[in-house]
């Protein structure tokens, strides 16, 4: 892997006078597997269709492979792009969808066939190839739209929602094969979702948005273990993590729900008194006898997932909280349970929002 | 109750829901077949009436069909009248057809323009096409007559073909619209990144998607022009010029107060004919759901 994939310089976007991005800075390592997720209308999208060309930059710079392509036609950027709705031609059949691009292109009969060939057996779609996009399910619709992008051997592959039509069952099965996908070729791909699991499973790298700024970058597991932000560690991991109002007491100490805790953070410029959150996933939480630094909660709901359970807990102050629980004796709703958090995986964040350590 | 009379009634109870079947089905069929006979019998009887001889033509049209063998009688007294039958088929059939390739060329390219691009005032340009379908044609006979006038395109086929398109492009413009504005922008997108742009874009992906639209337009241009008679009668001035509806007039009319009722009858089958034509060439694709399986 290099850093001359794609590369994103101050990019920005205004439709009219309302600017929806605002100055985008990312280096796409060339290879590597880059989710976009972030809440509907924080800017994903339009950043994709950016990217392929498909919206106008208004300001910034766009480079895939070192080549500057920040007014080029999408078909001159070597990108290719998967939509959430498909979008095949239908009065073609699947043979002359995957061709249409290379045609255009003016790319020889043989060589079409060749590539038609090897993309419908990588997609397992050689029968299909004489039907017409009517006649396809959906998932066979999503395979051969993948393959109108494999056949024109993009630089860049970009995946928008492609999953998102597809029932739950599917979606698994399409996921898995993406990611085959993804190391067979081990192209670039930038791939736009609001589905955590798709982008916790599938990513290298994970960008996370909001209202056009990126909140945080990186690998699923540092965004998970390590959000740089409160909203970052609301958004990732599912269900959310706990962020529960504290009070600094200094020496590394915080009082959450009338009890009072060490955190691992030097709390650097905190005043004792002030105002903090207070963050710990549910499976950081167990349940324990009472004592120094225990949390006692009022179960509201317990949630029975098989595996796992889900208690659904009110705080002495009223604030509501998702423990795991994974064994032991079961618990009911309306029982009284005192919780203990992972010493490592307490974290803290500041008034404004970002992380402190 | 014993096995063979369980099996008894099941069998009667089934060769009764066959029997309600057929006679369902039969009622079907009976009531659509009455339905295609009324809509077919005109055009039978003005069809077998344009074959009767020349003095059965002048009787009372019963019964509809010729009585004393079948004759052309009517079709050569029907080409006495003015150029020929075959000049004014021909003028017409000139009129309609480049009616109909002009209006399909325009609405196309405005459909997608005003589907597909932002310019300023495009609502209102719009809105204003549309305004149009409101003012009736007859009232401005006058200054068309003098436009063309101007143009020095009175009494010339091409003029005539041109107030025709007029006529018809504020419909057809709508019907372009709706038609793109039916397909999804994603599809557009793909072929924009599998690099067709602009015409070709038009012509090899947006074409055909849209084209249930175009044959919609293209039976409206048809009709309206093949059937257009006040227009014609009024630019057109010289006789080996008149489009079909032209000489009909003057076919009804008669000569010297006696009206051959079997050359009618035969220009009413030469009229018709066409049209049934068209109708049936493009009717599949009126009907056709083009759409079905493209995006989700």
């Amino acid at each position: 892997m290099n850093e001359t994939g794609v590369v994103l310089t101050d990019i920005r976007k205004s439709f009219g006078s309302l600017e929806v991005i605002h100055g985008i800075d990312l280096r796409i390592a060339e290879g590597s597997f880059v989710v976009f997720v972030g809440p509907s209308g924080c800017g994903k999208s339009t950043l994709l269709r950016m990217i392929a060309g498909l919206e106008e930059v208004t300001d910034g710079e766009i480079e895939i492979k070192g080549r500057n392509v920040t007014d080029l036609d999408p078909s001159d950027r070597g990108i290719a792009m998967v939509f959430q709705s498909y979008a095949l031609y239908p009065h073609m059949s699947v043979r002359e969808n995957l061709a249409f691009g290379l045609k255009m292109a003016r790319t020889e009969t043989a060589e079409i066939d060749a590539r038609v060939k090897a993309a419908s057996a990588i997609l397992k779609i050689d029968h299909l190839l004489e039907r017409r996009p009517g006649q396809l399910s959906g998932g066979q619709r999503q395979r051969v739209a993948i393959g109108r992008a494999i056949v024109r051997k993009p630089d860049v592959f970009l995946f928008d929602e492609p999953l998102s039509n597809l029932d739950a069952e599917l979606r698994v099965s399409m996921r898995i094969e993406i990611a085959r996908l993804h190391r067979e070729l081990g192209n670039t791909m930038i791939y736009v979702t609001h589905d955590q699991t798709e982008a916790m499973t599938l990513a290298d790298k994970i960008v996370v948005l909001r209202d056009g700024r990126i909140e945080q970058a990186g690998t699923p597991r540092e965004v998970y273990e390590n959000p740089a932000n409160i909203f970052v560690a609301g958004f990732i991991g599912s269900p959310r993590m706990n962020l529960l109002d504290a009070v600094w007491l200094g020496n590394g100490c915080v009082r959450v729900a009338g009890s009072e805790m060490s955190v691992p953070v030097a709390g650097e410029g905190l005043r004792s008194g002030e105002k903090v959150t207070f963050g710990a996933r549910p499976e950081h939480l167990f349940v324990t006898d009472g004592g120094e630094g225990r949390i006692p909660a009022k179960v509201d709901f317990a949630e029975y997932l098989g595996g796992t359970q889900y208690l659904y807990c009110q705080l002495a102050d009223g604030q509501p909280l998702i423990a795991e629980y994974r064994s032991g004796p079961e618990i009911n709703a309306g029982s009284t349970i005192a919780l203990s958090v992972d010493d490592n995986q307490r974290r803290l964040f500041a008034a404004d929002g970002r992380r402190l350590t | 109750m014993t096995l063979s009379k369980m099996n008894a009634s099941m069998s009667l109870s089934r060769r009764r829901r066959a029997r309600k079947a057929f006679r369902a089905e039969s009622t079907y069929h009976a009531t659509g077949v009455a339905i295609a006979l009324f809509f077919l019998a005109p055009f039978a009887i003005t069809l077998l009436a344009s074959f009767r001889h020349g003095t059965e033509a002048r009787l009372p049209p019963l019964p509809p069909w010729p009585a004393s063998g079948i004759s052309l009688d009517s079709y050569r007294s029907l080409d006495t009248f003015g150029a020929g039958v075959w000049q004014h088929t021909f003028n017409s059939l000139l009129v309609s057809l480049a009616t109909v390739a002009l209006t399909v060329a325009v609405s196309v390219l405005a459909g997608y323009g005003f589907s597909r691009y932002r310019f300023p005032l495009k609502n209102v340009l719009f809105v204003l096409i549309i305004a149009t379908l409101m003012i009736p044609f007859q009232s401005i006979l006058t200054p068309l007559f003098i436009i063309l006038a101007r143009l020095g395109l009175n009494n010339s086929l091409f003029g005539l073909t041109l107030v025709y398109v007029t006529l018809q492009l504020p419909f057809s413009v709508f019907m372009m619209r709706n038609a793109f504005d039916a397909v999804p922008k994603e599809i557009e997108e793909a072929a924009r990144i599998d690099g067709a742009r602009d015409l070709k874009l038009l012509f090899r992906v947006l074409m055909p998607l849209v084209l249930p639209g175009i044959a919609t337009v293209a039976i409206f241009a048809f009709l309206n022009a093949w059937n257009e008679f006040l227009a014609a009668l009024v630019l057109l001035s010289s006789n080996e010029k008149y489009t079909l509806p032209v000489l009909m007039m003057a076919v009804r009319a008669g000569r010297l107060g006696a009206v051959n009722w079997g050359a009618v009858q035969a220009g009413v089958a030469v009229m018709t004919l066409p049209c049934l034509v068209v109708f049936l060439l493009l009717q599949r694709y009126y009907m056709r759901g083009l759409m079905a399986g493209a995006v989700k």
